[in-house]
């Protein structure tokens, strides 16, 4: 009995082990992006904790108990699929990229974070959005791409310096230039080139870039203490992942062409002008004093008539300079990258060719980069990883970035006399070139040349070691060298060159940035609702910079250029400058139930640029939040996905000033008779410290409809207290100004972002996302109750800064032309009409800082096609262009020629409702005791904007098909780059910073580009 | 792993140990500055410091420009061309358009450096006793210098102030102690003092410049400059003994030389004028002030006299037709073709200064001007010529006036009639008013284009009579004095604004 009980159990646990028997599903698991395998993606059969892991090639075997029918398929950034297995036994699925980005991971500060979890102000820009597009440096790339970050080039130079403000101006005369980060190392992003702009950041290849997060509230940037005022930018660069080796081969090519020509007078119109004003100016000889004024007046003037002179003059001809000196050029860019990697080691390798033209020729930038990242994972607690960029670029030099110089095409070629020929008939250079431009451009740019090489090596080792499961201590020792090499030679053929029979400048600038961080992370969760986590560092920065200059006179011909052939060395100087900072940081995160989330954060920093008295200062934030969907009221909407109410206040400082700023110094200077002379050149501030930003900042994370709807809106304050004020000193008392913790400043705005998927169907995908910008900056005090800075009166309590920290416009009104006599009019402080406006007529008028400002982009996407249009907007900043003031003299005041458009406005008859005077020749082109026609606000002009920015078609190859030519993804696109621009401006662009005279602008781009995967 | 293991370890102490002593870490000390405090305690030091009080002269705003071409613009010496747009709203006495704030500045830094050298002479380790009053003596000559230029532009001049205690705010705020720490910057706020103080400090620093100093070269303060320099301060003083008494000293001294004939002429052409008792240097090719604000530029669009056809500066500032009457310069073709500047020259009088002009060239847009070659690669590098602050010719016609002016018109006349002589002029007879006009009218011809003009008129209260354009600038009207710079009065209540600013 007992051996059949026995028996029959034994048959009945064989039976019901029958009964259980598992089922083997394989499969492959691809990505819709590329069609390649993931490796990595976590298999689970839903319900149980039975799961496994794809392999290399995303190749997975799993069992699954009888009862389960369902896998779920899981990988970051991919959307999760579950899929019921049936009677399947293989089951291939192939992931959509999680454009919702609901597990979203952000950098923040010493870390990174869920984009759920976050509490401060951050915006993200993935490296997907600026990629293939034509710009040489990131921080370009970023224009209208975040919210209450305002991006503007300050010219067209390939290469060339980039104007980035976020959430406004916080200082007057240190710096507003945000922090950048590459993979944690702190750079420096000042340009010191001599012959051209080198924006410090085209050392990277923005193809490299994973992701770009902007901290933007003080709380979040407040980790990073005396250097975060304005902002940081977190680069990340492309890592290697684990699978097979990824070859990924990336070429477009194109063209650059100028945006616009300005449409000047021709040689017989300008004559006509010219003789104009003479019989305005009561001349007797009008027609012969024009032709003089051109410098053709023929020797037997006399013995013609007037009416024979002026025949002269309706005959001449016209030379289009702009069109000889301006045009299209060339761009291409080629790189290659591969990555992959096996459990233990990963790596990504990339290499890449840039090479832009600019619309002046030789103008250009070319450059080639080399980038590593390795990853290794030594033990269980051990990795070890680096992270090596290294770049080479080189710049053919314009004649000047800036300015208004006889030589420079990009002054001269809009300028010159028209009837001036740029060749003579024989082929060779006109060089009796007339009017006050006396320099044959051409000729100039033909004979000149000049070279700028910046060569740079950014890289890191970090070692991350856990000591405990929840504690680990992470090294990281970092470089940023740069090496800026310059040459530029005038030609003893030019004007500017015969005089000293050549001159040869030469430069050399090393900049050496060394930086440590020592951090150890910490995490724990008490009964699973309580999460805390904190990060603890110390970190130490120094930086060294110095520079060799010289320049050379007098060489045997125009074919020796280098500076060793000059007989007379001209000038030699050179610098050395530095500092250190030594700082300690502290961060702790808490969170109940990911529901109630807060953080505190705090750094000492230490910092050798500041007084004796206060060389240390304490940066501390909190952030707070509230994940309103983790509420019960919430959890279970279809409506709302997301809902996260946020608050957060912090301090930062700004440390933007010179390494010596607060010392009393005599330095070299003065030199006279042959011996060397000092002098004093500073006064000491042993109570100089850094100026503080204090920002209080309020936020919204929204998400609708499963995240087809997501964004976010910010209210900020951003108050800059003890500003880094070069304070006015009274001259009689022996200096200008000294450097003084006074005065605030305020910006306060509100940022909102949106991202829609509007159409999801049949394949068809239509996205949008927008942002939008407002901020308000303004003066909130000085010093001593002062309304304004003596010295700049523009600095004023009430009024905005400019983009630089210059002053606000203050400027006599224009009052337009008397209709009566053509005479420019201005108002005066009692609103009365004033032609000769004084000191206390002027008012304020705006600034060149644009209050609004912002991007727009959709893509529409099916089956493979992809449109993309991109907007960018600009509102709200006046300023002048000097290229635009000089042409608005329309050849009043110097022999200059003038733009069709003001001289066809011109007052010519009582009567007229104008804003272009009549043209004069008394008092340089002026009324006689009136002021000069540009005064006050006359010539100021509005800088708003809206730029379809870039535009893109693309085609995708289906995978299936490469893949029989033994290729993994294909692309090709179309790319245009500011095709399009509503401005109401007439000068060359409203996108430039400084002066606007003789620079070189921003261009239009045409590309075509291949992106290969095998 | 052990290995590993290690080189963790190692870099931990690494970090640890590079941010444990934070003091020294931070500390990072300039290598081509020196700290203020004790920076003048060296003798080498101090012939360095005072090197920069000097080369504060050659500024662009002082001598190398504006004390000469700005100031003779404002006066009826010249007209302009158009041709780089300069000097134009000057020559107009457009309002604002006159001495400019970094004049004020220049020369208050210059101040404040001789005062620092003054206060710290006691200080010096190891001067020569020497040493200390060449040091004591040139600073104060240059802080004199520096005085009477700000005092002859921003005020009246004693012999012609218009409406005192009216319409005219006095001198210019006079400081003599230096400035070197934050604290005094902050606080001090001068007052202008009176016309009158301001004299009597310039004399008492060139008393004293006279006493202490020597010579050691026309570029360096010395006793003859320091006489010279107080003959003119005293001719605008009315001070006319003086005036007579420091010119025979000046003229007595060995200091320059008074040149006639083509000697005088050469004297343009050398980079040391004979003449000159102390000049402004620009001893090499890095300090040329360049193509745009050079006096060279400014008056002439010629590189050099031996090709007329080379590209120089922008010839600006040009004489008119009263400066072109008084050496009879009309435009003369001398070879064919026409078209090269070479070419051509002008006609000339008797006087040996019409040497001093000639054609220039058609490179720039004004065509071809008579210009003035006074200031001319001198030095052989362009738009770096030496500026002869003092010349001793102008002790002869200081003295002459000071003895019209004390009755002695004999002396006067004799004094007229040699120096005309020396210029290739003869004798005149006159008397009373006619006397004084012709000794001022000498004075114009002799420093055209070298910056009295204008307070040749000033000082003796004429107005200022335009020939291009023909607008004239009574010795009333506002502009006779420029604007004191904003900043300074905005920052220093003490501190009056000229009239009509």
């Amino acid at each position: 009995m007992r051996k059949v009980l026995l028996l029959g159990l034994m048959l009945f646990l064989a039976s019901a082990v029958a009964f259980a028997q598992d089922r083997v599903i394989t499969g492959t698991v691809t990505s819709t992006e590329d069609g390649l395998g993931v490796p990595g993606a976590t298999v689970l059969v839903k319900g149980t904790t039975i799961g496994t892991a794809t392999d290399i090639d995303g190749k997975y075997s799993i069992s699954v108990p009888a009862g389960s029918n369902v896998l779920v398929f899981t990988f970051v950034g991919l959307r999760t699929q579950e899929v019921s297995i049936g009677n399947r036994t293989t089951i291939n699925v192939a992931l959509e990229s999680d454009v919702t980005a609901l597990g979203e991971v952000i950098v923040t500060g010493y870390g990174t974070q869920p984009k759920r979890e976050v509490t401060g102000a951050v915006s993200s820009v993935k490296g997907e959005a600026i990629q293939n597009l034509p710009m040489q440096s990131f921080d370009r790339a970023l224009q209208g791409r975040a919210a209450g970050v305002q991006v503007r080039s300050s010219n067209g130079l390939p290469g060339g310096a980039v104007n980035i403000r976020i959430r406004g101006v916080g200082s007057i005369n240190a710096g507003n230039e945000p922090l950048f980060i590459v993979d944690g190392v702190q750079l420096n992003n000042q340009s010191n080139a001599a012959f051209t702009q080198s924006n410090p950041l085209a050392f990277l290849n923005p193809n490299d870039i994973e992701s770009m997060e902007i901290l933007k509230d003080a709380a979040s940037a407040a980790i990073y203490g005396s250097q975060a005022a304005n902002g940081v930018v977190i680069i990340t660069t492309k890592k290697g992942k684990q699978g097979k080796a990824k070859f990924e081969f990336n070429a477009f090519a194109g063209e650059t062409q100028p945006m616009k020509f300005l449409d000047v007078l021709g040689g017989a119109e300008w004559f006509d002008r010219e003789r104009t004003a003479w019989i305005n100016s009561g001349n007797a000889n009008p027609e012969a004093n024009a032709l003089n004024s051109m410098g053709i007046l023929p020797s037997n003037w006399q013995t013609l008539s007037r009416e024979q002179l002026a025949q002269i003059g309706a005959e001449l001809p016209t030379y289009d300079w702009q069109r000889e000196v301006m045009g299209a050029g060339r761009l291409q860019n080629y790189e290659m990258s591969v990555s992959g990697g096996d459990a233990k080691t990963t790596f990504f390798l990339s290499g890449s060719y840039n090479y832009q033209e600019a619309s002046f020729k030789p103008v250009d930038f070319e450059r080639g980069t080399v980038r590593l990242a390795l990853s290794h994972q030594a033990n269980d607690r051990l990795n070890i990883e680096t992270n090596i960029n290294l770049s080479t670029f080189q710049q053919n030099v314009p004649f000047a970035v800036e300015g208004s110089f006889l030589g420079s095409p990009a002054f001269s070629a809009s300028a010159i006399l028209p009837h001036n020929a740029i060749y003579n008939e024989d082929g060779t250079f006109n060089t009796a070139i007339r009017g006050v431009l006396g320099q044959n451009v051409v000729l100039v740019n033909e004979y000149n040349s000049g070279i700028q090489r910046t060569n740079t090596a950014v890289g890191n080792i970090i070692t991350n070691y856990k000591i405990l499961d929840n504690l680990s201590f992470r090294s990281l020792f970092g470089l940023d060298y740069r090496l800026l090499q310059g040459d530029n030679y005038r030609d003893p053929r030019t004007p500017d060159g015969a005089g000293v029979r050549g001159r040869s400048s030469v430069q050399s600038d090393w900049r050496t940035r060394f930086i440590t961080t020592q951090t150890l992370n910490w995490n724990k969760s008490y009964n699973a609702v309580h999460n805390l986590s904190a990060i603890l560092g110390v970190e130490y920065l120094s930086e060294t910079r110095e520079g060799l200059s010289g320049a050379g006179i007098g060489f045997p011909t125009f074919q020796f250029r280098t500076i060793q052939s000059a007989a007379t060395p001209e000038s030699i100087t050179g610098f050395w400058t530095g500092y250190r900072r030594a700082s300690a940081f502290a961060s702790v995160n808490y969170d109940y139930k990911k529901k109630y989330l807060a953080t505190v954060t705090a750094r000492y920093d230490g910092s050798s640029r500041f007084g004796a008295n206060s060389r240390y200062g304490l940066f501390p934030s909190i952030r707070v939040g509230w994940s309103m969907v983790e509420e019960e009221f919430l959890k279970s909407s279809s409506v709302v996905s997301e809902m996260k109410l946020r608050a957060s206040y912090g301090l930062t400082g700004n440390d933007q000033i010179g390494n010596f700023a607060a010392r009393g110094l005599y330095g070299g200077g003065g030199n006279y008779a042959g011996s060397a002379g000092i002098r004093p050149t500073s006064l000491a501030n042993l109570d100089l410290g850094w100026e503080t930003n204090n920002t209080f900042n309020i936020g919204l994370d929204y998400g609708f409809f499963g995240n087809r709807v997501t964004g976010s809106v910010d209210v900020f304050d951003r108050r800059t207290k003890d500003l880094l004020l070069d304070q006015p000193i009274l001259w009689t008392n022996g200096f200008s100004d000294i450097a003084n913790n006074v005065g605030e400043l305020q910006n306060k705005g509100i940022e909102f972002e949106i991202s829609t998927v509007n159409i999801d169907k049949g394949g068809f995908r239509w996205n949008t996302s927008f942002n939008f910008s407002k901020i308000k900056n303004q003066v909130i005090s000085l010093y001593d109750d002062l309304q304004f800075l003596p010295a700049n009166p523009g600095i004023a309590v009430g009024q905005p800064v400019g983009r630089d920290g210059g002053g606000s416009v203050f400027a006599a009104e224009y009052a337009g032309v008397n209709p009566a006599t053509g005479r420019p009019m201005w108002y005066d402080i009692n609103r009365n009409i004033t032609y000769l406006p004084l000191a206390a007529d002027r008012i304020y008028y705006g600034s060149n800082l644009a209050t609004t400002f912002g991007g727009l982009n959709n893509t529409f996407s099916y089956k493979g096609f992809e449109l993309t249009a991109f907007f960018v907007y600009e509102y709200g900043a006046v300023f002048t262009d000097g290229q635009y003031s000089f042409l608005r003299e329309n050849g009043t005041r110097l022999a200059l020629n003038g733009l069709r458009e003001v001289n066809d406005r011109k007052w010519t008859e009582p009567g007229q409702i104008t804003d272009i005077p009549r043209d004069v020749k008394t008092n340089g082109g002026n009324e006689t005791r009136g002021a000069g026609r540009n005064s006050g606000t006359a010539a100021l002009l509005k800088g708003d904007f809206i730029r379809l920015a870039q535009t893109t078609i693309g085609y995708r190859f289906n995978p299936t098909l490469v893949s029989k030519i033994g290729l993994s993804s294909a692309r090709i696109y179309l790319q245009g780059l500011n095709l399009w621009t509503y401005a109401d401006y007439p000068g060359y662009d409203p996108e430039f910073t400084g002066a606007g005279t003789g620079q070189v602008p921003l261009t239009k781009n045409y590309t075509v580009g291949v992106q290969i995967g095998f | 792993m052990k290995f590993i293991n290690k080189a963790f370890l190692s870099l931990v102490l690494a970090g640890t140990f590079l941010v444990s002593s934070c003091d020294s870490l931070l500390q990072v000390d300039p290598r081509q500055s020196i700290d203020a405090n004790g920076a003048l305690n060296t003798p080498d030091a101090v012939d360095a410091a005072l090197n920069s009080v000097y080369a504060r002269l050659r500024s662009v705003r002082n001598y190398g420009r504006d004390l000469f071409a700005l100031a003779d613009a404002l006066a009826d010496v010249g007209q302009t061309t158009s041709n780089s747009g300069r000097l134009i709203g000057e020559n107009n006495n457009q309002p604002n358009a006159h001495f400019q704030a970094g004049f004020w500045q220049n020369s208050y830094f210059a101040i404040n450096e001789a005062n620092l050298i003054l206060d710290g002479l006691s200080g010096v380790q190891g001067a020569s006793a020497a040493q200390l009053a060449r040091w004591e003596g040139e600073a104060k000559f240059l802080r004199a210098l520096y005085y009477f230029d700000l005092v002859k532009v921003y005020s009246y001049i004693p012999t012609a102030i218009f409406q005192q205690g009216v319409t005219d705010e006095g001198g210019i705020p006079v400081v003599t102690e230096g400035v070197v720490t934050s604290s005094a910057a902050f606080s001090r706020q001068t007052p202008r003092s009176s016309i009158d103080q301001v004299y009597t400090q310039i004399y008492a620093d060139l008393e004293d410049a006279k006493r202490l100093l020597t010579s050691r070269g026309v570029q360096y303060a010395s006793s003859g400059a320091a006489s010279a320099l107080l003959s003119r301060v005293a001719l605008y003083r009315g001070d006319w003994a003086k005036v007579v008494a420091e010119s025979t000293t000046a003229l007595a001294s060995n200091v320059g030389s008074v040149l006639s004939g083509s000697a005088y002429v050469n004297g343009w052409r050398t980079p040391v004028n004979p003449e000159s008792m102390f000049e402004v240097r620009f001893a090499l090719a890095e300090e040329s002030i360049g193509v745009n604000e050079s006096l060279q530029s400014s008056y002439t669009a010629l590189l050099n006299l031996s090709n007329k056809n080379s590209q120089g500066g922008w010839g600006d500032f040009i004489p008119n037709a009263t400066v072109r009457g008084f050496f009879g310069l009309t435009q003369l073709q001398i070879g064919t073709p026409a078209t090269d500047n070479n070419n051509w020259d002008v006609t000339r009088n008797s006087d040996i200064r019409a040497q001093l002009y000639t054609t220039g060239n058609t490179v720039r847009g004004a065509g071809r001007q008579i210009e003035v070659t006074k200031f001319l690669s001198k030095s052989g590098f362009a738009y770096a010529d030496n500026v002869p602050v003092i010349r001793k010719s102008e002790m002869h016609l200081n003295r002459a006036e000071a003895n019209y002016r004390l009755g002695n018109a004999a002396d006067a006349l004799a004094e007229l009639n040699a120096f005309k002589a020396l210029r290739g002029l003869t004798a005149v007879n006159l008397s009373g008013q006619a006397l004084l006009d012709e000794i001022l009218l000498e004075r114009f011809k002799e420093f055209a284009f070298e910056g009295q003009r204008f307070f040749d008129l000033k000082r003796n209260g004429r107005a200022i009579v335009k020939t291009t354009p023909a607008v004239n600038l009574p010795f009333d009207d506002f502009k006779i004095l420029p604007p004191i710079p904003q900043r300074e009065v905005d920052g220093n209540p003490n501190l009056n604004q000229n009239r009509g600013y």
